[in-house]
């Protein structure tokens, strides 16, 4: 199965404590929600191959621990990483207020220029809503980020956000060619942004 | 074919018939391929080119192998491509129009281009075939075999239709010989050529080639239609005299002249040694002449060249002129591939003493780092062993063949080690090298900073960048790869000289390795948290020593200053990343109650005296009693260096993606926590959980308003859902946690191990390893070398480079793996540009370019059209600001040739009738005579067609392209 695997991505998942960070990652990699997930340690590791337009692509996503204390840990973690999923809790506000520290780590740690960012609002199911579509949509655009409002509990777009990370990538020239694989990989047809069925999706050039 | 004819032409038609079958088989592939590029009839998409189009317009061509018999033959269709010519004259087309390369012929657009194909200068034709010989296949020489050909080409053009010119390659290719024909209707252009080496006198002037022309044309009519004439001749500079190239060759011999001599090492050289601009070629051209109205002949000319209309120039640049930077650079690259070790570079007698002196020296360690070890580190001479060591080993080579001698040797140390300069109180280095990290920096440092993470080099005031210039200019001044094995060998032992002796290393950024920075930078980057941390521990030792008890009831502050210490994480579940060896941060008198068994009490912590306090947290209390939540003094995670790194997420990843392996994972990684649980219980005594829990991870402990027994509503906190899984890591962990403060706990960070690894890691580089390390350090030099030299010169073809180059590098440079082809080609491109610079130096001295010259923003731009155009327009011809500078240099060169072998001191008389006598220009290099006219041939009462010669005068060759159409209808 590995044989016709074109290339590899380095993913990143990040964000606040408690956001729903492995819950997404354990959604899109088992399609399971495990409300007795336990609190990340340091970082957990998570592998899936996906198929882009006929192409196989796999996933090394490393899922990170949001606790403060960790974070002098995790960002050598961010190394090499081609895409990022940066996750907040809608029902949350200071997840989302801490955002732009975030994105501050991400400049610091991250080696790549052209890394492709996108912003998850999780936990939509939960009817205690704090921050709103459209506060989310307008730092993505701000921040230009993929966006896109997801919920691991009901899977809400979750694989949606994965796929288009991951099409966004392989979009991006030079960000993966310089893969060990050194393959070039044949997309077909690229319609810019989110020509596909992802209601929640809007691209940011 | 021929089955019902008599027999003698049957026997005729046989023979005939099996060598036409080849030539027959040719003449239908020609037609096939130009049927095939649709070449055929008078196509309305294209039109006579503009003026200049063949300069500004692009130039392709298609191509074909076809065969006569076994011979190869390539043939070739050249055409200016033009956008699509939408006809709107569709009908005006007549059906019986002149073809394109006929009118080509009259056209005075594009006379002397400066770059084309040479049957487009001969015959000014905008598209055309050639067919000649493949590229391993002899030429045709025989008439009888041109005469073949050019008849198979014939048959071809009329059978096809095809309107454009198809050319032939006959004699040897170097003579460049062609032979042609072009079809039109009723009418037919033939060309032909005459090659010979010497110019024949009677045709070494325009009335001789004005003869040839007409008598070839042979007009029958009067009165004779008049020629057009156009003459180009073309003049060579090379001798430059006093517009001499001005760089100065670098002199090698005395660049370390005292106080300056460390600056040089920090400075890349720059500049070309020899000229780079060869020649300039100056081409006067008069491009309308009427026949008549001017003379040129065996005795009188009125061709001066200083009176002619329009001047062209165009240079030639030195191939590959030799350039300091890039040869640095190259030089450097190099040694890349070079096989051997540092010891066996400078010898086997050297390599076998030190192998002795660090044996002794790695016994020593290995005994420090066995786990046994009891004999506590500050016991144990180390350092003064290593120095000593490093004496011998210094003295030893300086007795022997040295490949730099001990000035040059110690300049490049202060060079590299700056601080060194001072005896070396720990005091100043510190404050030294915590001032070179400082932030506070300038908009241009911002610049680099961005440079150096693009480039994953390293800051360019760090040693890193430093050391990188440093070997690179003694590789190329000072002994190339012995003098480069030396200078690491020492930079090494220097290396290993601070951290015994608790120096810090100079002029690196502190804190955790820099993960955008080469991965040398980042080692020694390492080293000195090692080296701070050593020192810090040091340090407390001392305080400890000054008194026990007062140590004691300052425990909590002395820890808090020195938190980078780190630890491992005792119990054997616990198994972390840190190594086996049991260090502790104070690991002296108080170590007893660390081995006391602990009660359930001391696990708890309730009995236990507070440790390790570092501040109270926002004026909590702990949930159990009434003493407020302190946070605790914790140990900093280990730092970490991208191999390091990549190592250990090799193993995390290893552990695979099912439960148990995040389990394994977490459990593995948990050191930490369980460091932060243990002193947060010995700052809190009676601490649980939750109070942990509140401080860590505040998110995880929920607070909600609830209804109490009274009735009133309070504040009622409780752990989140999945911090209340039983047997969950925290849980677990804070079960395990023994009330221990920082201070006493094993370090998460063996620096003593991780220096010793570094030390080893570096003394294993090959000067090959070292220089790949540095390499994008001394690639970031160069480019920001070749920025501040642009900054003086403008050129725009380099300014485009210079940002292409930046991100071409980065991606070299972000890979792990080296294309060694890629980077070749890629510092070739880093030495064109100094190169391109160095020619705009050279041009712009010999066009006395300086601020107060006058009309300098004209020259300016002139000048660098040189550097950017083929062939650059002459504004004012001889008579502009930059033709009156050409001319002078021409008569300087004129006057130089001539009175060179005459003293100097001539007397001015005899100066000015010498000069008087010398032409101002050589004689022409090369003459091109085109003559133009349209006459009826070959009858008086035939179309007048356009007749065209073109004629090449060189000191080696006479060329006469002459295209002579008749027409076929009426004669
Ligand atoms: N209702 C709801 N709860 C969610 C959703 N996603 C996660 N949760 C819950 O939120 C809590 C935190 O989820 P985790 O996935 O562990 O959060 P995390 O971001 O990985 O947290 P750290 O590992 O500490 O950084 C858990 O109790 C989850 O059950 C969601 O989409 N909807
Ligand atoms: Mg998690």
């Amino acid at each position: 199965m590995d044989e016709d695997v074109l290339t590899t991505l380095k993913l990143l998942i990040i964000g606040e404590s408690g956001v729903g960070k492995s819950s997404l990652l354990l959604r899109f990699t088992d399609d399971t929600f495990d409300p007795e997930l336990a609190a990340t340690i340091g970082v957990d590791f998570k592998v899936k191959t996906l198929a882009i337009d006929g192409n196989r692509a796999k996933l090394a996503i490393w899922d990170t621990a949001g606790q403060e204390r960790f974070r002098t840990l995790t960002p050598s973690y961010y190394r090499g990483a081609q895409g990022v999923i940066l996750v907040y809790d809608v029902s949350r506000r200071d997840t989302f207020v801490k955002l732009e520290n975030w994105l501050n780590e991400l400049e610091t740690y991250t080696t790549r220029m052209d890394l492709v960012k996108m912003l998850v609002g999780n936990k939509i199911d939960k009817d205690d809503r704090e921050v709103d579509r459209n506060e989310g949509l307008k730092f993505a655009r701000k921040h230009s980020m993929l966006f896109i409002e997801a919920s691991a509990k009901t899977k809400d777009g979750v694989q949606c956000a994965f796929e288009e990370l991951v099409e966004k990538i392989l979009q991006t020239p030079g960000l993966w060619e310089s893969d060990n694989t050194g393959q070039r990989l044949q997309l077909g047809e690229q319609q810019q942004g989110g020509g596909r069925a992802c209601g929640g999706y809007c691209s940011i050039p | 074919m021929a089955a019902d004819s008599d027999t003698e032409s049957e026997v005729f038609e046989i023979t005939d018939f099996t060598t036409a079958s080849d030539w027959e088989r040719f003449v239908s592939r020609v037609e096939e391929v130009l049927n095939e590029w649709k070449l055929i009839g008078n196509s309305e998409e294209k039109r006579l080119s503009e003026k200049s189009e063949f300069t500004s317009g692009t130039w392709e061509e298609n191509f074909e192998e076809i065969n006569f018999a076994d011979f190869k033959f390539e043939i070739t269709y050249h055409f200016l491509k033009q956008e699509h010519v939408k006809s709107n004259k569709k009908e005006e087309l007549e059906e019986d129009a002149v073809p394109l390369a006929v009118q080509n012929l009259l056209s005075e657009n594009n006379d002397f281009p400066p770059r084309a194909h040479c049957l487009v200068r001969w015959y000014g034709v905008q598209e055309f075939v050639v067919i000649s010989p493949g590229s391993n296949c002899e030429a045709i020489i025989s008439e009888s075999k041109c005469n073949l050909l050019l008849s198979s080409i014939s048959i071809a053009l009329s059978n096809s239709g095809c309107q454009v010119p198809v050319f032939v390659q006959i004699q040897h290719k170097w003579r460049r010989m062609y032979a042609g024909e072009c079809l039109g209707p009723g009418l037919r252009t033939d060309f032909e050529m005459v090659h010979l080496r010497k110019v024949p006198s009677q045709y070494n002037h325009l009335s001789g080639l004005l003869d040839v022309f007409k008598s070839k044309i042979s007009c029958t009519i009067s009165p004779v239609p008049p020629v057009s004439i156009a003459i180009r001749f073309t003049y060579i500079l090379q001798d430059w005299q006093q517009y001499s190239w001005p760089q100065q060759p670098p002199d090698f011999d005395t660049p370390l002249g005292g106080e300056v001599g460390g600056v040089e090492f920090g400075k890349l050289p720059f500049g070309a040694c020899e000229e780079p601009i060869s020649e300039l070629h100056l081409a006067t051209t008069w491009p309308r002449l009427t026949e008549g109205l001017v003379v040129d002949n065996d005795v009188y000319s009125d061709l001066d060249p200083l009176q002619a209309p329009l001047w062209t120039v165009r240079v030639r640049t030195t191939e590959n002129p030799q350039c300091l930077l890039g040869d640095v650079l190259s030089e450097f690259f190099k040694l890349c591939c070079i096989k051997e070790t540092a010891e066996e570079i400078l010898g086997r007698g050297m390599a076998e003493d030190e192998g002795k002196e660090n044996s002794d020296i790695s016994s020593a360690l290995s005994k420090l780092t066995e786990p046994s070890a009891t004999v506590p580190i500050h016991k144990l001479s180390v350092s003064n062993m290593v120095h000593s060591a490093r004496k011998h080993i210094r003295r030893q080579r300086h007795m022997d063949e040295s490949p730099l001698n001990a000035g040059i040797l110690n300049t490049i140390l202060l060079y590299l080690f700056p601080d060194a300069a001072v005896e070396k109180p720990s005091e100043y280095t510190k404050t030294k090298s915590e001032q070179s990290n400082t932030p506070g920096k300038t908009e241009q440092d911002k610049n680099s900073d961005n440079l150096f993470s693009q480039l994953k080099s390293a800051p360019s005031d760090s040693l890193t960048y430093r050391l990188a210039l440093c070997l690179s200019l003694v590789n190329y001044n000072y002994g190339g790869l012995r003098a480069v094995a030396h200078v690491w060998q020492e930079f090494v032992l220097e290396l290993r000289y601070r951290w015994e002796n608790n120096y810090l290393i100079f002029g690196l950024a502190g804190g955790s390795p820099d993960l955008r920075c080469c991965l040398l930078h980042q080692k020694l980057q390492m080293l000195n948290c090692c080296i701070e941390r050593k020192r810090a521990r040091d340090d407390a030792r001392k305080v400890l020593d000054e008194g026990k008890e007062r140590a004691h009831r300052e425990s909590g502050s002395s820890a808090a200053a020195v938190t980078s210490t780190k630890e491992v994480s005792p119990g054997k579940s616990w198994d972390s990343w840190s190594d086996s060896e049991e260090e502790f941060f104070e690991c002296l008198s108080d170590q007893g109650d660390m081995d006391a068994p602990q009660t359930e009490e001391e696990k708890t912590g309730s009995k236990r005296k507070a440790e390790g306090r570092l501040h109270q947290y926002n004026s909590m209390n702990l949930l159990n009693s009434s003493e407020p939540l302190y946070v605790p003094v914790t140990q900093e995670p280990a730092p970490m260096t991208e191999d390091l790194l990549e190592e250990q997420s090799e193993v995390l990843a290893k552990l695979g993606t099912s439960a148990e392996g995040t389990h394994l994972r977490a459990r593995m990684q948990s050191a930490c926590l369980l460091s932060d649980m243990e002193s947060f219980k010995a700052a809190n005594p009676g601490c649980i959980l939750d109070d942990f829990v509140r401080w860590y991870s505040p998110r995880d402990y929920v607070e909600e308003e609830v209804v109490d027994d009274t009735g009133s509503l309070v504040m009622k906190g409780h752990l989140s859902a999945r911090m209340k899984i039983p047997g969950n890591m925290w849980v677990e962990a804070w079960e395990t946690a023994r009330v221990t403060p920082a201070r006493r706990q094993k370090r998460l960070f063996d620096d003593t191990k991780e220096a010793e690894r570094v030390l080893h890691y570096m003394a294993m580089q090959k000067p090959a390893d070292v220089t790949l390390h540095l390499l994008p350090c001394l690639i970031h030099g160069t480019i920001l070398k070749l920025k501040e030299e642009e900054a003086t010169e403008n050129i725009p073809s380099v300014q485009i480079s210079l940002q292409q180059v930046v991100s071409q590098a980065s991606r070299l440079m972000q890979t792990p793996a080296r294309d060694y082809k890629r980077l070749e080609e890629f510092i070739n491109r880093l030495i064109a540009m100094e190169t391109v610079i160095t020619q705009a130096r050279s041009l712009k001295a010999k066009f006395s370019i300086c601020d107060k010259a006058e009309n300098r923003e004209d020259l300016e731009i002139f000048v660098r059209s040189l550097l950017e155009e083929p062939e650059v327009l002459v504004i004012g011809a001889g008579q502009g600001p930059a033709g009156s500078i050409i001319h002078r240099m021409f008569v300087s060169a004129q006057r130089a040739a001539v009175l060179a072998p005459l003293d100097e001191d001539l007397n001015q008389e005899r100066q000015s009738t010498e000069s008087s006598r010398v032409p101002d220009f050589p004689s022409p290099a090369g003459r091109e005579i085109l003559l133009r006219t349209c006459v009826p041939r070959p009858a008086p009462y035939s179309k007048a067609l356009p007749q065209r010669l073109f004629c090449v005068l060189l000191k080696d060759e006479f060329r006469l392209a002459g295209a002579f159409s008749s027409d076929t209808c009426f004669f």
